[in-house]
Order: C-alpha cells, then structure tokens, then sequence
C-alpha cells in the first residue's frame, strides 16, 4: 500500500514532503526553546482536581502517614518528577510523614534521589526512618498491596537501606493499609487504575490521589467522577498546578511557557494540515 | 524495509553529512568542554564523574533526536546501548531487590537450622513454583510450568473477579446513576448538575448502543449510533490532546536538561 502511494508521487513532491517533514521537526525544539531562552512566564490557574489533593494534604494533621507510590522510572521524570517533588514539600511542611515505595524497581534510583535531595533542601532536620521512610521496592506487584494490607512492616520488613521497618518512629501508628491517611500514587502507567484502587483503596478504604502522565489522565476520569480517587495530578500541567498550590514554583511551572508555545504550533500545524487536505480534494474533484 | 529512492543517499550526498557530523561533533565537544569546565577541573572524582555523566547523557540525548532526520549508524548504536543498559540494569535490581533478598539470604544463607526450618516453610512452595516456571526453555520436560501458571491464574481469578466486578462495573455503575436534583442546591448548581447527568446518560447509553452488534443500526437505532460515534469522537480528541501534551513534555524535559544541566544556564 505505501509503496503504491510512493510510486503515484513524483520524485519533486516526494522530496518536497521529506523537507516539509525535517522542517516541522527542527521548528519544534526552536518553538519550544524559544520562551525558556527569553524566559516568558506563562502561570496558570491550578484545575479544581489539582487543588483536590492538595487540600487533601493540607487537611491532615501533623504526623499522618502519607503514602507514596512513584510508580515511574526515568522515562517518565520530566512528567512526574515535579509533581513528586512538589507533593514532598508540602508534606514536609505540614510535618506530614510521607512513607515512598514503588512498583517499579527502574526508577529507584530516582525515587531514591528525589526524597533524600527534598528532605535536604527542604526539610534538613528531617531523618529518615523518623520523619520519612523509604521502603523501596518488592517485587509482586498487586500482592505486595494485598501483603501491606495486612501488615506494612511484614511486607516490607527492610526499608531501602537495609534498616528493620519494626519499630521505627514514621511507622509507629501504622500496622496496615487500613491506618494510612492519604495514599499518593504517582504512575507512568496501570498501577492506580490496576492496582491501587481496586486492591488498596477499595478494599482497606483510605482516600488516594492520583498523579499520572497526561496521556493516561483521561482514563482515570471516570474513577474521579465515582470518587474512588479524590484528585488528579494529569501530566507536566498539573504539576505545574501544584508547584503554584504548594507555593514553589519550580522545573514544572518554568515549563508551561514552552508547552502553551508547542501546543499552538501544532495546533496551527493540524489547521493548516485540515486546510491543504481540504484545498487538494476540492482540486481532485474539479479534476 | 527498503529505502525510498530519495532517501538513498548519494555518494555526494553521503559526503556533505560526514562532514556535518564531524562538525557537529566537534561544536558538542567544544560546547561541553567549555560549559562543563568547572565539573571537568574540580579535581575530585564526584565532580569529574558528574560532569561527564552530563556530557554523556547530553550527546546520548542529541544523537537520539538525529533519528528525525533520518536513521543512521550513531542512532542504531544508542538504540542497542538503551536497550542492553536498560536489560543489565533491571537484571541488577531483580537481584538486589528480588531474588538476594527474597531467596539466596534466608535460604542459602540462612543463619541457623531453625530460621532455615521457618523460611522453607513459608517460601519452599513459591520458590519451587518459580523453579517449575523455568521448565519452559525444554519443549520436553515443560510440563511442571503447567502447575505454576495453573496455581498464578487460579490465584488471579479468585481475586481478580469480584475486586474487578467491584471497582470497574459496581462503582461506576453507582457514579453513573445520580438524582438529577440535588436537595439545598442552588439554582444554578442544579442546572449544571442536570445538564451533567444527561450527558453522562446520552453518552452512556449511545456509546454502549454504538457496540451493540445484534441489531442492525437504521432507523432511530442509526441516530443513536451516530450519537455513539461523536462522543467516541470527542473522547478521542481528548485522549489525542493529552498525549500531545505528554509528548511535549518529554521533550520539553530534555531541553530543560540541555539548557541548564549541558549548557549551564542559569536557571531563571
């Protein structure tokens, strides 16, 4: 079929299409790089689902126990990243304990990164094991959330240190899912929707709040609208969102310039595209 | 698959992007060296290290986008180099993480008979059951998996089903069907509130229709159909703009990093 295609093309149009193509590419990245070298300010004003979680957070009493889920890996930083870091001030600051683990060992390393770089810039009397817990990764996927539901310190009974979970001060007042204030899980792909929700929040009924990449942000709608998820975090936006709500604007917040300058070059690609298909079938059925 | 004619470079051709490269190559290294100084000369190895991960990781991230001009030697190699970094990567963390923690310490180095006694007991069965699922490299002696995947699909089902009726049917079933009148609600909230459900109604019940096969869709059945169809339509563009969106992102990540962590700009 597309050789078909290629044949019924002349070679000068062909070309013409390949340089078409290069030229959108190269204008991208310029389009995109042009508001951080001039630093343009674009801010917004955060989404209602946004402002959800973080009255969530803000609702809680010093010392809860949030739960993080970074279910992400380096693939997804630039999306998920800010919204993490931004979510880990404001427990810091509200004397939350936030309590990290994941389903996805590839991103630990990044995980691991983000909560001790906040925890020092941030909050540099928190300690681990006192004031937060990294409990890193085990491997099971919707039985490790099961395993937790029983007893978090049983399924995790190192944190990622190496250092007995029994005992320490951040998980005192927890035994189970059950005693968790808030859960926070950040995904780059079917752990809220695959797992969190149907085998943790609905089963051990605590609240959960979603963060997600934008391209999964429209199928979590539907468990927003049932409120089995009392939020979204929908991609680099709603990042941005909460880097504003949490009152530090950052990486993300820098970033909306750039993404409301993309967006109106592909929208002006997608008219002019629509235009010269309109324009080249009326031609064709003059002919 | 075989290139397109135009795409088949030319002896010229190929010529002009060997020097391309090389001049590219040489304003990177030349642009590293200078921007990267400070990392490079800081005489301790964390600095240097760090430095260089930024030089390595900048021109990885470079020869990566040179795929949109067309796929060369430099992309193919990173290619190979993520996909081998990425397999070595996960199999270090599925033994830190997995299989040192979760077998080799309490069974191989198990510090007494007795914690040995107890970590067989509650590990022996998943353990062999993980064992049997290896049997599958032999098409002869594959049998023993049988009982591993039987035991892994009974367990998912029996807990899988009624969690999934629970959270994907009950639930959403519960959010779909809502009083159209909210009581103490103002005026305005209950408009917006009954505008909300009959959408959610009108889109529920043409969506479902539009999958409907037994019945053929003329008539009023072809209305509603069509119905069916604009607001899949609507939900398409919506799942478009998003990925959009996510894909900017992405790249809006790397050019943060070239811009502030490559080239040292100072962050506004």
């Amino acid at each position: 079929m597309p050789e078909t295609a290629i044949t019924t093309v002349s070679d000068a149009e062909l070309r013409w299409q390949l340089m078409i193509r290069r030229i959108i590419h190269l204008l991208l990245p310029i389009v995109v790089m042009v508001p951080f070298l001039c630093e343009i300010d674009m801010p917004g004003k955060p989404s209602p689902l946004v402002k959800q979680i973080y009255y969530d957070l803000e609702a809680l009493e010093p010392g809860s126990v949030v739960l993080f889920s970074l279910d992400f890996d380096p693939g997804s930083q630039a999306e998920l990243a800010p919204m993490t870091v931004a979510a880990l001030r404001q427990c810091f600051k509200n004397d939350l304990h936030p309590i990290v683990m994941t389903h996805w060992f590839s991103g630990l390393g990044l995980h691991k990164r983000l909560l001790e770089e906040t925890a020092e810039e941030f909050a540099p009397d928190k300690k681990s094991g006192r004031d937060y817990v990294l409990l890193g990764f085990r491997p099971g996927g919707q039985s490790v959330i099961l395993s937790m539901g029983d007893s978090i310190t049983g399924a995790f009974d190192k944190d990622y240190y190496g250092k007995i979970t029994e005992g320490m001060d951040a998980l005192k007042d927890v035994d189970s899912l059950r005693d968790i204030d808030y859960a926070l899980v950040l995904s780059a792909g079917g752990t809220i929707d695959g797992m969190w929700i149907p085998y943790g929040s609905d089963r051990y009924g605590f609240p959960i709040g979603a963060g997600c990449t934008a391209v999964m942000a429209p199928d979590l709608y539907p468990f927003e609208q049932s409120k089995q998820i009392t939020g979204i975090i929908g991609g680099l936006r709603g990042a941005a969102d909460y880097e504003v709500l949490v009152g530090a604007p950052d990486d993300a917040t820098s970033a909306m310039a750039a993404q409301s300058f993309a967006h109106l070059y592909i929208i002006g690609l997608v008219i002019v595209a629509n235009i010269e298909e309109f324009v080249r079938k009326r031609s064709k059925k003059r002919e | 698959m075989p290139e397109a004619p135009l795409e088949r470079a030319s002896s010229t051709r190929q010529i002009v992007e060997i020097v391309a490269a090389v001049v590219l190559l040489t304003i990177f290294l030349g642009a590293s060296a200078w921007r990267q100084s400070d990392g490079l000369s800081s005489g301790t190895l964390a600095g240097t290290a760090e430095a260089l991960g930024i030089i390595i990781a900048a021109g990885l991230t470079l020869i990566m986008y040179s795929f949109l001009y067309r796929d060369n030697p430099f992309f193919k190699a990173v290619e190979n180099l993520y996909v081998g970094v990425g397999l070595g990567y996960g199999a270090v963390m599925t033994w830190h993480q997995a299989l040192k923690p979760e077998v080799v310490e309490p069974i191989i180095l198990a510090p007494s008979f007795g914690a040995l006694g107890s970590a067989l007991i509650v590990r022996g069965v998943p353990i062999l059951l993980g064992f049997m699922l290896l049997t599958r490299i032999s098409r002869k002696y594959s049998w023993p998996s049988r009982y591993s995947y039987a035991i892994m699909i009974g367990w998912y089902a029996g807990m899988g089903i009624p969690i999934t009726i629970h959270t994907f049917i009950l639930e959403q079933v519960n959010a779909a069907i809502n009083p159209l009148f909210a009581p103490g609600a103002s005026p305005l909230a209950t408009f917006l509130s009954i505008n909300t459900q009959i959408i959610v109604l009108v889109g529920t019940v043409s969506v479902l229709y539009y999958f409907f096969f037994s019945l053929e869709h003329k008539g009023a059945g072809k209305v509603v159909s069509r119905v069916g169809i604009i607001f899949l339509m609507v939900s398409f563009g919506a799942s478009y703009g998003y990925t959009v969106m996510a894909r900017i992102s992405l790249l809006i990540g790397r050019v943060d990093f070239l811009l502030y962590d490559w080239l040292q700009r100072p962050r506004p």
